[in-house]
């Protein structure tokens, strides 16, 4: 049995999901994981699958390259490596970080630069510039988990700084706050 | 995972619409240390104090800026010195409020209440004491908080302390005329004081409950009223479909407010008591409870239909928070203060909102006549009258109110006060027939308590 991801890019419309389960199904590949996202009028999808022994990795590659050939889709097959859940030895503090302000080149550049430099995780973003006066069209959020040995308040103050600099609004509170909030 | 609604909403809530953490107080248990002697008392009471409460305003301070929200005002509760320092002279009791005054400045925090008597069925020589110490020992320290239990549903009125009260009010108001009466606006006279509250100036830790708790009150008046605003704007919803608003709002900033204080609790390693979600004003636009009112389509608060607003929001509240923490306690519901609130001593000052309305609008609110400024040269009996007929909105509804009242030297209906802060500024509220020295509350002893049954 062997652990791989297939990454599905391309233009979304109704079906892609059930095509390449379907391709899945048939290859007897067991599903473990599936998340997918639509940015704009892009579907990204990934599958976690555990193949079986007499499927290799270019196989299925080679069927996807075959079956979806019409379809617009990118497809890509690879190895899972690594440990995919995390260990809860060390349970990370997750903070929203949201700046709110008009669009700039390099924006998410410099934040996220900011957060790698203090070896910060990013595991969501999300950023939206309409442009325009609503707050609400010009936004980043951050999602950043922060483990013990990220001296987040440097981190903190170094985003707050640049914030300040680029004349955004930037707000910096525990994930639990919007939990409490908003998952009742 | 959050969506973009979920995370704007929030932000917004703490951004612009002044949702707060309006105070978090610690409460602390003094019986241990009694002492006949007044400097043993003194040196035990600011070990006390100081041993629990060094590290809240740093804590509260971090615990807020982790969760992006303020937490205003660190104070402290404790138990009614009346009753742990009862040995001691009317002097002495002056002298423990100087002192509580300094550890309050000592620890940072901005008022310490529970400089307090309970008193609805008698009052003992402790009691006395305090009483009579209340217009120096308010006059003459700057973060001392009184109250006065005179009357509970179970006990009934008293009458010779609601008379030595409206004594205490004028006699504190006069030590410091050259504030406005500033003294008294850090003084409440309650019908059913609760044991938990962590709202000043009432607070106060009750003799039932642990050796430290911490309490939470949040307000959030703002976001309420933004609420209401953004639904009528989209649609048009009836009064019970408002009401849901207003339970589902309330019920975030309950979550909220028990949030911050169970960490504040956790690192402090003290028991976390209750919230009070109280819609608490400041003199801040977008702050304001008369802003509800007038987001619910009333001219201003104290016209026709007030009463039964406040009805709605102060039930609402009460509704929203007691499904989010199973730990809601203190008054729970609406504030009306009158100077406060720009917006409602604004309506005072236009003639909208009467004393006898606002009366009136205290059966229904979380508190009662809360800093409202009178003219000055009140009588005695007059102003025990006032607190009288309050004391017995609350006897007979099982509720909690309170009079805050300031009789300000020299000044009469119209003219402005300013007190400064929180405690904010409004124009003296007309009060009728304030001249009437009234046999009925010299007459002193004991309204009876209440029947319970044959209610209408």
């Amino acid at each position: 049995m062997t652990k791989l991801i297939i990454t599905v890019l391309g233009k979304d419309r109704p079906g892609i999901i059930s095509h390449i389960s379907t391709i899945l199904y048939e290859r007897d590949c067991n599903l473990e994981n599936v998340n997918q996202m639509i940015l704009q009028n892009q579907f990204a999808g990934f599958f976690f699958v555990e193949a079986p022994s007499d499927l290799s990795l270019d196989q299925l590659q080679q069927i996807f390259i075959e079956k979806t050939v019409d379809t617009g889709l990118t497809v890509h097959v690879n190895r899972l490596e690594g440990n995919c859940h995390a260990t809860d030895d060390f349970l990370p503090e997750i903070f929203l970080i949201t700046t709110i302000g008009p669009d700039q080149k390099g924006l998410v550049a410099r934040f996220s630069s900011i957060i790698a430099t203090f070896k910060a995780n990013i595991v969501n973003l999300k950023a939206v510039f309409k442009g325009g006066s609503d707050p609400t069209a010009n936004v980043m959020s951050y999602q950043v988990e922060i483990l013990p040995g990220v001296d987040a308040q440097a981190m903190f103050q170094a985003l707050r700084d640049k914030a300040l600099e680029l004349n955004l609004d930037i707000r910096i509170q525990h994930k639990n706050i919007f939990d409490a909030i908003n998952k009742i | 995972m959050f969506d973009d609604h979920e995370i704007m909403s929030t932000i917004e809530m703490v951004k612009n619409e002044n949702l707060d953490v309006r105070a978090v107080t610690l409460g602390i248990n003094l019986f241990d240390c009694v002492s006949h002697d007044l400097g043993v008392f003194k040196k035990n009471i600011r070990e006390k104090i100081i041993s629990h409460a060094a590290d809240l305003v740093h804590v509260c301070d971090a615990v807020g800026d982790k969760y992006g929200i303020c937490v205003v005002n660190k104070r402290i509760s404790i138990s009614p010195i009346a009753l742990v320092a009862a040995p001691f002279s009317s002097d002495q009791m002056v002298e423990i409020a100087h002192e509580l005054n300094d550890i309050a400045k000592e620890v940072n925090i901005d008022f310490i209440g529970g400089f307090s008597a309970l008193v609805e069925k008698g009052m003992a020589k402790g009691d006395k004491a305090l009483i009579a110490a209340l217009p120096r020992a308010l006059a003459e320290t700057q973060r001392v908080c009184a109250s006065v239990n005179v009357a509970t549903t179970k006990a009934g009125i008293n009458m010779d302390a609601v008379l030595e009260m409206a004594r205490a009010i004028k006699l504190a108001a006069a030590l410091t005329s050259d504030t406005d009466g500033l003294a008294c606006a850090k003084l409440c006279v309650f019908a059913n004081i609760p044991e938990d509250m962590p709202f000043m100036a009432g607070a106060y830790l009750g003799v039932g409950v642990a050796d430290a708790v911490i309490n939470v009150g949040v307000s959030g008046p703002g976001v309420i009223k933004r609420a209401i605003e953004r639904n009528l704007k989209d649609q048009k919803p009836n009064l019970g479909e408002i009401a849901e608003i207003i339970k589902r709002i309330a019920c975030k900033v309950t979550r909220v407010g028990e949030l911050i204080g169970r960490e504040v609790a956790q690192n402090l390693g003290i028991q976390f008591g209750v919230v009070d979600l109280s819609l608490a004003p400041t003199p801040t636009v977008g702050d304001s409870i008369g802003e509800i009112f007038q987001a619910l389509g009333l001219t201003h608060i104290g016209v026709p239909g007030s009463t039964a607003a406040l009805a709605m929001l102060n039930d609402a509240v009460k509704k929203g928070g007691a499904f989010a923490s199973s730990h809601v306690g203190g008054l729970s519901g609406a504030f009306i203060p009158v100077s406060e609130d720009l917006n409602i001593a604004e309506a005072a000052h236009k003639g909208y909102l009467t004393m006898e309305k606002l009366e009136a609008m205290t059966c229904v609110c979380s508190v009662g006549l809360d800093m409202v400024p009178i003219p000055g040269d009140i009588t005695e009996e007059c102003l025990a009258g006032i607190i009288a007929d309050e004391m017995a909105i609350g006897m007979i509804n099982a509720k909690t109110t309170a009079c805050r009242l300031i009789p300000v030297p020299g000044k009469k209906a119209g003219d402005k006060v300013y007190f400064g802060g929180l405690l904010g500024e409004a124009r003296i509220m007309k009060v009728a027939h304030l001249d009437l020295k009234d046999a009925f509350v010299t007459f002193g002893g004991q309204i009876p308590a209440p029947i319970h049954s044959l209610k209408n």
